[in-house]
């Protein structure tokens, strides 16, 4: 915790962490200072004057509070009438040239200029000259839609491409009201994580091809999730809607900030995955490619699993601790081999020094933790040998057909327990359709050693079943993720002392990493 | 009235070649100079009154004494020769007539603050002034007045030109360093200072041009001899560019504080053709308009024009006699400083294109009286509220005409309504 510094704000006395400007300051304490061109990513520019307040007795009495670190006794005028004035004016100057098309921009709902002109301004336009008119529909590339009209040239998407993904596409080109946030000829945004351009522009400039006229936002339901796309295990919003006769279904993912983590930024593969949550699902239990009813399958694996001589349960490196916790006892009932093999979800090279990993097993610390063995030569020699192989939800096909696999697996009676309509599982026998991550909570440890939880965010019509409660019905005890808990904490001595249910928002950084293998 | 002090050699016939320059006393301080300590120095140039020529006013030595001490960073020069103030033509001359005064001003400055590197931004659209700028400084260095030992003394300077784009704003000290650096020009937010942190986020000093011009004649005659010259808070010379209706329009050298009318008369040959006298612009286009009545009592120093509510600014005065319409004066200056507003902060970048449509509304007939008044306010709205002070350049003289000749508004408008 950083020292304190007490300053007044319209004469009230607050106390806030030093070190930080006024718009951070006081957002911790709930005083809203308006801004478009500061972010906390991005640093201070001082061009937008939205943010300029008053210091009494201050040399110069107006500054930009971006740029204006708190200092002890500080007198700040935020409700002062020449401050709202100023508010009022810049607002005006931003908005006499902005087309004003809320009704059809996607932004409306989460836009800056409207949120500050219904707590700010609310006059009425004075503006009777011709707009200046300006670039439209303009393909940045990587999913980028820019609108030049809607822009406030706060050039944050500039800054963040020189800044974060050092690449540098967007400038600012010409001077005066003729200014315009520009990709240079023929060289659009070339870069993974382009799309957050989307998520700091704090207008409808920026906009997401992908997203783009699909949902108004006052629809979607933002819901707290972890990206499982790779094991950096990024902190993003669920935007999902049910609408109406229709089925849960998510619009888009957007960043959350985790300064544990990501910071304030999520890539593109990762913010697009979400079409996965909603594609090529499973949603019917089969038996030999016929549909079949859910509790009849149950019965079914059942039924082959007291008969198996010597089963062998594959577990997916994206489950959860607690579905980890719960198949390991469900293997162990059935006296099953447990194998979390996953090297083939890594893929060397793809990752970069910033959010993107090689390794897209979202939890392969947690098979750590658990001591789940995942290497091939385990898996290799349990699938020779054994006659029914149950997989729950792993992609032994991800990044491409594994032959020496493929013609294993074609030899073995298979039960997959999948989200996923996926050609790893065409070979099994009987099919149970399972939660996707975005259907289930749970918590799981990235490659830092970050232990985070999440909630289940979507409730589909036909929910589909968690791989825990699948194991409840196989005859397990576990029939929720608290409930693995007791366990999970007695077995693994690094999460001993954690209260799952008092995970906080930005994770915990897990210690002792190396000896914590040892059970209790 | 005139006194020849920077323009001492302006008359000499190829005074801007070294040789006829060291003939007529170019670069005769530096024994003496090099014989004072940096401190004396700064501490003469602080007891001569010398203020910055660039507009501002600022006493020369106090902004040097702001420079901090014992950091492990270079200090730069940055010589401002971005004029580009209408109706500023002062700096020209000395580029063009005695660029040698400007580079012995830049040693003495140089030595002054510990400086090693000084750069000489210099507006784009001067071709034939940054030739003979750079052929001066090519001189000098071959007469060993710049490079590793200034005049045989053991103090290495080098001095670098930097030819501007084209943009107004570069003028403005940050944003100059801006475009040193080869980054758009565009103003930066003060604090830091250029002095703490500026080019290369070293310690910068800028000054302009007419400012380290008058450095040799300080040093060599003494702050005693310069300040024998204007008024006690505004001493020395100004290089004064007359223009406009008046019978005699140019460059003249003056001491300061002398009554603006008496010069106008004296100096310049009165309003042309026996007009009457409408206006006069005191210090460059961005300095608010003297009525008449005002002009008869207003003195060519900074504290006069502060009384006056204008500004001393650059010396570039405009005569206006009574045929001109004030409206279209207001539209070409809005003009002007809209096309150069760097487009960084919002008021100045969408204002000053509001205001200037405004008034193309007034002058094509279809304007209101509460256009006027909405010109007014936007004038107050836009003003300081700015990272640089190139919105107040607009809208403190505009805020003039509009309060001073607002008939000449009203009547665009009321002769459209009839």
């Amino acid at each position: 915790m950083a020292e304190l510094v007490k300053l007044f704000v319209n004469g009230q006395e607050v106390e806030v962490e030093s070190g930080k400007n006024l718009i951070d300051a006081l957002r911790v304490v709930g005083i809203e200072i308006p801004h478009f061109c500061y972010h906390p990513a991005l640093g201070a520019d001082g061009n937008c004057r939205m943010c300029l307040v008053g210091i009494e007795d201050g040399r110069p009495p107006l500054v930009p509070a971006c740029k204006t670190p708190v200092q002890e006794g500080m007198k700040v005028l935020l409700d002062a009438e020449h401050i709202k004035k100023i508010q009022r004016d810049v607002l005006e100057f931003e908005l006499i040239n902005h087309p004003v098309d809320c009704p059809v921009c996607d932004q409306a709902g989460e836009c800056a200029l409207q949120d500050y002109y219904m707590n700010y301004s609310l006059d009425d336009s004075r503006m009777q000259v011709a707009q200046v008119t300006k670039g439209k529909r303009m393909d940045f590339g990587c999913g980028v839609v820019h609108d030049q009209e809607r822009c406030v040239l706060c050039g944050r998407c500039v800054r963040f491409t020189r800044q974060i993904t050092k690449t540098g596409e967007l400038g600012i080109v010409n001077r005066t009201d003729a200014a315009r946030v520009s990709i240079f000829p023929g060289k659009p945004l070339n870069n993974r994580y382009a799309l957050n351009i989307v998520d700091i522009c704090p207008v409808g400039a920026m906009t997401s091809s992908d997203f783009r006229f699909r949902q108004r936002v006052w629809f979607l339901k933002k819901d707290p999730g972890i990206c499982h796309g790779c094991s950096k295990g990024c902190a993003i919003y669920i935007d999902h809607h049910r609408e109406k006769y229709k089925d849960d279904v998510i619009y888009r993912y957007r960043a959350r900030t985790n300064l544990n983590v990501n910071g304030y930024f999520i890539c593109d593969d990762g913010r697009l995955s979400y079409a996965g949550e909603n594609e090529n699902r499973q949603t019917s239990a089969l038996a030999d490619g016929a549909v079949i009813g859910f509790d009849e399958g149950i019965e079914l694996v059942r039924e082959r699993l007291d008969r198996a001589r010597k089963p062998l349960m594959l577990i997916s490196p994206d489950c959860s601790l607690e579905q980890m916790w719960a198949v390991q006892r469900i293997a162990t009932l059935y006296g099953a081999e447990l194998s979390g093999y996953s090297d083939n979800y890594i893929i060397d090279g793809d990752g970069d020094e910033y959010l993107i990993n090689d390794d897209k097993a979202a939890n392969r610390r947690g098979l750590e933790l658990l001591e789940i063995d995942f290497s091939r030569a385990q898996f290799l020699t349990g699938l020779q040998h054994t006659d029914l192989l149950v997989n729950f939800n792993n992609d032994l096909f991800f990044g491409g057909v594994d032959e020496e696999l493929k013609s294993l697996l074609d030899k073995t009676q298979s039960i997959a327990v999948c989200s996923h309509q996926l050609q790893v599982y065409e070979s099994a026998s009987i099919v149970l359709p399972t939660a996707s991550y975005s259907e289930y909570g749970g918590t799981i440890i990235n490659e830092d050693n970050v232990l985070q939880r999440f909630e289940k965010a979507l409730f589909k019509n036909e929910d589909p079943k968690d791989v825990l409660e699948i194991t409840r019905l196989l005859g397990g005890a576990i029939n929720d993720a608290p409930h693995a808990w007791p366990g999970i904490k007695q077995s693994v001595a690094c999460l001993a002392d954690i209260d799952p249910q008092a995970i906080p928002a930005e994770g915990i950084k897990l210690q002792n990493s190396e000896d914590t293998n040892v059970g209790a | 009235m005139e006194v020849k002090i920077l323009s001492a050699k302006f008359d000499i016939e190829d005074a801007h070649l070294i040789a006829v320059a060291k003939d007529h006393g170019a670069y005769q301080t530096l024994d003496k100079l090099f014989s004072m300590s940096p401190e004396d120095v700064i501490n003469e140039v602080k007891e001569s009154g010398l203020r910055g020529r660039g507009g501002a006013g600022f006493p020369a030595g106090v902004k040097w004494s702001f420079l901090p001490k014992d950091l492990d960073k270079p200090t730069y020069l940055a010589v401002n020769s971005d004029e580009s103030e209408p109706a500023t033509f002062k700096d020209r001359y000395i580029l063009v007539k005695d660029p040698h005064l400007l580079i012995e001003g830049i040693i003495i400055c140089c030595y002054a603050i510990n400086c090693h590197d000084a750069y000489i931004y210099i507006r784009g659209e001067y071709t034939s002034q940054v030739k003979a700028l750079q052929r001066a400084i090519d001189e000098a260095y071959e007469a060993g007045y710049l490079g590793e030992s200034v005049g045989g003394h053991d103090f290495r300077l080098d001095v670098t030109v930097h030819r501007g784009a084209g943009a107004y704003v570069c003028g403005e000290e940050t944003a100059l360093l801006e475009s040193i650096e080869g980054k758009k020009g565009q103003p930066r937010s003060k604090p830091p200072f250029p002095a703490v942190v500026g080019l290369y986020d070293c310690p910068t000093i800028i000054n302009n041009v007419q400012t380290i011009a008058s450095l040799p004649f300080i040093i060599q005659e003494g702050a005693d001899a310069y300040k024998a010259h204007g008024t006690e808070k505004s001493s020395g010379t100004h290089l004064f560019g007359i223009s406009g209706h008046v019978e005699k329009p140019g460059m003249y050298e003056l001491p300061l504080g002398l009554p603006l009318m008496e010069v106008l008369d004296r100096v310049a040959g009165g309003v042309w053709k026996g007009r009457k006298l409408k206006g006069v612009i005191p210090g460059g286009s961005s300095t608010p308009v003297l009525t008449p009545e005002e002009a008869k009592t207003v003195s060519l120093d900074y504290e006069s024009m502060a009384e006056h509510k204008t500004m001393f600014g650059s010396g570039g005065i405009v005569v206006l006699d009574e045929t001109v319409d004030i409206v279209k004066l207001v539209e070409n200056l809005i003009h002007f400083y809209h096309h150069e507003s760097c487009g960084q902060c919002t008021p100045c970048r969408e204002g000053l294109g509001w205001m200037l449509k405004i008034v193309k509304k007034i002058i094509a007939g279809e304007g209101s009286m509460a256009d006027i008044d909405l010109l007014v306010e936007l004038c107050d709205n836009i003003e300081m509220k700015t990272v640089c002070v190139l919105s107040a350049a607009c809208t403190m003289p505009v805020r003039s005409y509009l309060n001073k000749f607002r008939d000449e508004f009203e009547a665009y408008v009321t002769d459209a309504a009839s």
